[in-house]
């Protein structure tokens, strides 16, 4: 037995106890690196903290919008006083908030059900479009959805307050402006939604349609609108989604108390000393409708885009009641 | 009654700055099988999506029954399609898509049921009618598409490489079946295609084209064993083009030289001079051993021999350089193709065919194939 030979081999060997101090320091961050088929521990968590770090403060306003007491920091106690037990207070029955909320609702139904047919009718001529200048449609109809809000906010007032030419000098701030104004933005958003479905449909079936006799109206309205259904149903609730919790454009064309929003009305008063948590039942509205409207936009998406295609269409028609007959 | 016969006519399409179908003339019989045979790109399709009304050709007109129909819209078209994908409708069933057609043409509920009904016999899927188009195999698929244009009676019926997107068995066995239906039905198909096996073995006649142009059209045997063009001989089946010169002709026959040696040429351009090119099937040339006498060889060593079951597929290196293919039956007997092995390659002049050298555009002339199925064409209806 040579002594050199075993500490030859010990050095060699990983797990020798050869001074344990400085080895383990040495090892610990490349064990992990070495193996990447290991738990990413430090990846979980760095996201997990990201998560809370993110989460918990509107998980906090949300739970204050259950306090028993005044206060919007201290916790008192479970009750629902302010969502609805308070008869003068709670934001179902103080006019202010309830106002808020109709509007906001108002605003969104109006832009739905406004920007969703045109940002479709939009998608299909782009689609159709052919030759010179339908390239820099395309990249165009981009540009709002990068465009810093503040700017188009301020650019639209200036056009709507000082230009007194047709059809600027029509639109007046209040109501009108507003639903313009969210308009203009969530266009984009419907069209790039619509045209990314109709690029995976392809020209095909409507070409069946048409040779199969179908007027172009027809191919439209029986196969391309059905096919579609998912795109737009999706698109409407993302606009509705859009209208709700947007800020900047609707602040900017409002026109007086009658014309705020649930935002607005948040931004006035989260700083006001005699608010009460009401308030945080108010954003806390904000917030589910919003996570509402776009997790019901995907699961539509993805449901009905996979029925679609699977050809389970019950569901498809009856939500559409678009019969072929 | 439509007869279904088709027209063409200096049929021109430009897409931007280029020609995708350059002045095709043609005509198409009521009640045939024709193809449109071509390599990608040939402007075949888009020749076909002319006559379905997709798109709007550039110049020329296109006949059916009569009527030129180069600027009516495709739903006012009798004629329908079998499209590539088949693009059977993903949210309406089996019945809805074959009745899609009759609906658009407010036929009574009755009377939709019943042709629904006989269309999907017609194509051996009743049963079926309930499922949608993602619970079918292709096949099925595919005879849904062939039903639910057949139940609207066409004149033409226009087939894009319907065949295309199935597997191999199905697809042989759907090219019988094809064939029996287009007999049965009595419509005018055209069947889109770049596979020269499913154009020999269903059409009646073959447009074979290349770069916008018709090459040749005629039956299956004449366009593999009389191509007009050098083109249409290589695009057919192995073709073992060759270079040779024509060196004296005489009684329908032609002596070409290879390298140093001369053969006889029974068919093709037997009355050329000079540099020609010269063409023979596989299946018509024969192996010798190296000291067979016969006239009519070229001697070579065999390079390769690729078994294929059935036959085996001899390439034969010659002493100008140049490959042959011959096509042996499977006799069991390996030794003769054994890799090295000195051979002569037996021609027959029947089997060896001279065609003129040149573009091969230039040589073809569309419209003489064209003019000879030309018949007047008063409105027949």
């Amino acid at each position: 037995m040579t002594v050199t030979g075993i500490g030859a081999r010990e050095l060699a060997t990983p797990a020798a106890p050869a001074g344990p101090e400085p080895v383990r320091r040495r090892r610990l961050l490349p064990a992990v690196l070495r193996n990447p088929w290991g738990r990413p521990r430090f990846l979980v968590l760095t996201t997990w903290v990201y998560i809370a770090w993110a989460l918990l403060p509107v998980g906090i306003a949300m739970l204050f919008s259950f306090n028993s007491g005044r206060s919007r920091s201290v916790w008192q106690g479970f009750s629902l006083r302010w969502w609805w037990t308070d008869p003068s207070f709670s934001v179902f029955h103080d006019p202010d908030y309830t106002h808020a909320l109709v509007h906001s609702l108002e605003l969104a139904a109006l832009d739905m059900l406004i920007a969703t047919p045109l940002g479709v009718l939009l998608a299909l001529g782009l689609a159709r479009w052919r030759g010179r200048g339908s390239g820099a449609a395309n990249g165009l109809m981009l540009v709002p959805l990068v465009t810093p809000e503040i700017v188009m906010a301020v650019s639209l007032l200036v056009v709507f307050t000082q230009l007194a030419i047709v059809p600027f000098a029509l639109i007046h701030l209040g109501t009108g402006a507003q639903v313009v104004g969210q308009v203009t933005f969530s266009l984009s958003y419907v069209v790039v939604i619509v045209r990314s479905r109709l690029a995976s449909i392809g020209p095909e079936y409507e070409e069946a349609a048409r040779d199969l006799g179908a007027t172009p109206i027809a191919a439209l309205r029986l196969v391309l609108l059905p096919l579609l259904l998912p795109a737009i149903l999706a698109s409407m609730l993302i606009v509705f989604a859009l209208s709700i919790d947007d800020f900047v454009v609707t602040q900017y064309m409002s026109s007086n108390a009658s014309t705020t929003t649930i935002p607005m009305f948040l931004y006035a008063n989260a700083r006001g000393g005699t608010t009460t948590p009401a308030l945080n039942a108010l954003a806390t509205i904000l917030v589910v409708t919003t996570l509402i409207g776009i997790g019901v936009a995907y699961l539509i998406y993805t449901a009905l885009g996979r029925r679609a295609s699977t050809g389970e269409v019950s569901a498809l028609r009856d939500l559409s009641g678009l019969e072929t007959a | 009654m439509a007869s279904g016969e088709v027209i063409l006519r200096g049929l021109t399409k430009r897409f931007d700055d280029q020609l995708a179908v350059d002045g095709i003339d043609a005509t198409i019989n009521g009640g045939e099988f024709f193809s449109l045979l071509g390599p990608s790109g040939c402007g075949k399709t888009t020749t076909l999506r002319m006559i379905a009304g997709f798109e709007r050709p550039t110049a020329g007109e296109i006949v059916l029954d009569g009527v030129d129909v180069a600027s009516v819209p495709p739903h006012e078209r009798n004629v329908h399609t079998v499209f590539q994908n088949y693009a059977l409708f993903p949210h309406l069933n089996v019945f809805d898509n074959v009745a899609f057609g009759l609906r658009r043409r407010k036929l009574a509920k009755d009377e939709v049921r019943r042709r629904v009904q006989e269309a999907l016999a017609l194509v051996e899927l009743h049963g079926l009618a309930n499922r949608t188009p993602r619970q079918l195999s292709g096949g099925q698929q595919q005879r849904v598409a062939l039903a639910r244009a057949l139940v609207l009676r066409p004149a033409v019926l226009l087939l894009d490489e319907p065949l295309g997107a199935l597997d191999a068995k199905i697809r042989k066995q759907l090219r019988v079946e094809l064939k029996a239906l287009q007999e049965e039905v009595g419509i005018t198909f055209i069947f889109v295609t770049h596979d020269q096996e499913e154009a020999l073995s269903m059409s009646d006649r073959v447009a074979v084209m290349n770069a916008g142009r018709v090459e040749q059209v005629g039956s299956p045997p004449e366009v593999y064993e009389d191509p007009a063009t050098v083109f249409v001989a290589d695009f057919l089946g192995v073709s073992n083009l060759m270079e040779a010169e024509a060196v004296g002709s005489g009684r329908g026959e032609c002596m070409v030289r290879v390298g140093e040696f001369v053969l006889r040429a029974g068919c093709g351009d037997t009355a050329a001079c000079g540099a020609v090119k010269i063409v023979a099937r596989p299946e018509r040339l024969e192996l010798l051993s190296h000291e067979d006498q016969r006239e009519n060889r070229l001697p070579g060593m065999v390079e390769r021999t690729v078994y294929v079951g059935a036959s085996r597929q001899v390439i034969v290196r010659l002493p100008t350089g140049a490959a042959i293919q011959a096509s042996v039956t499977n006799t069991g007997d390996a030794e003769m193709y054994r890799q090295g092995k000195p051979v002569s390659v037996y021609v027959p002049a029947g089997a060896l065919r001279v065609l003129a050298s040149g573009p091969a555009g230039e040589r073809s002339d569309p419209a003489v194939p064209a003019s000879e199925h030309a018949e007047p064409s008063g409105v027949r209806s």
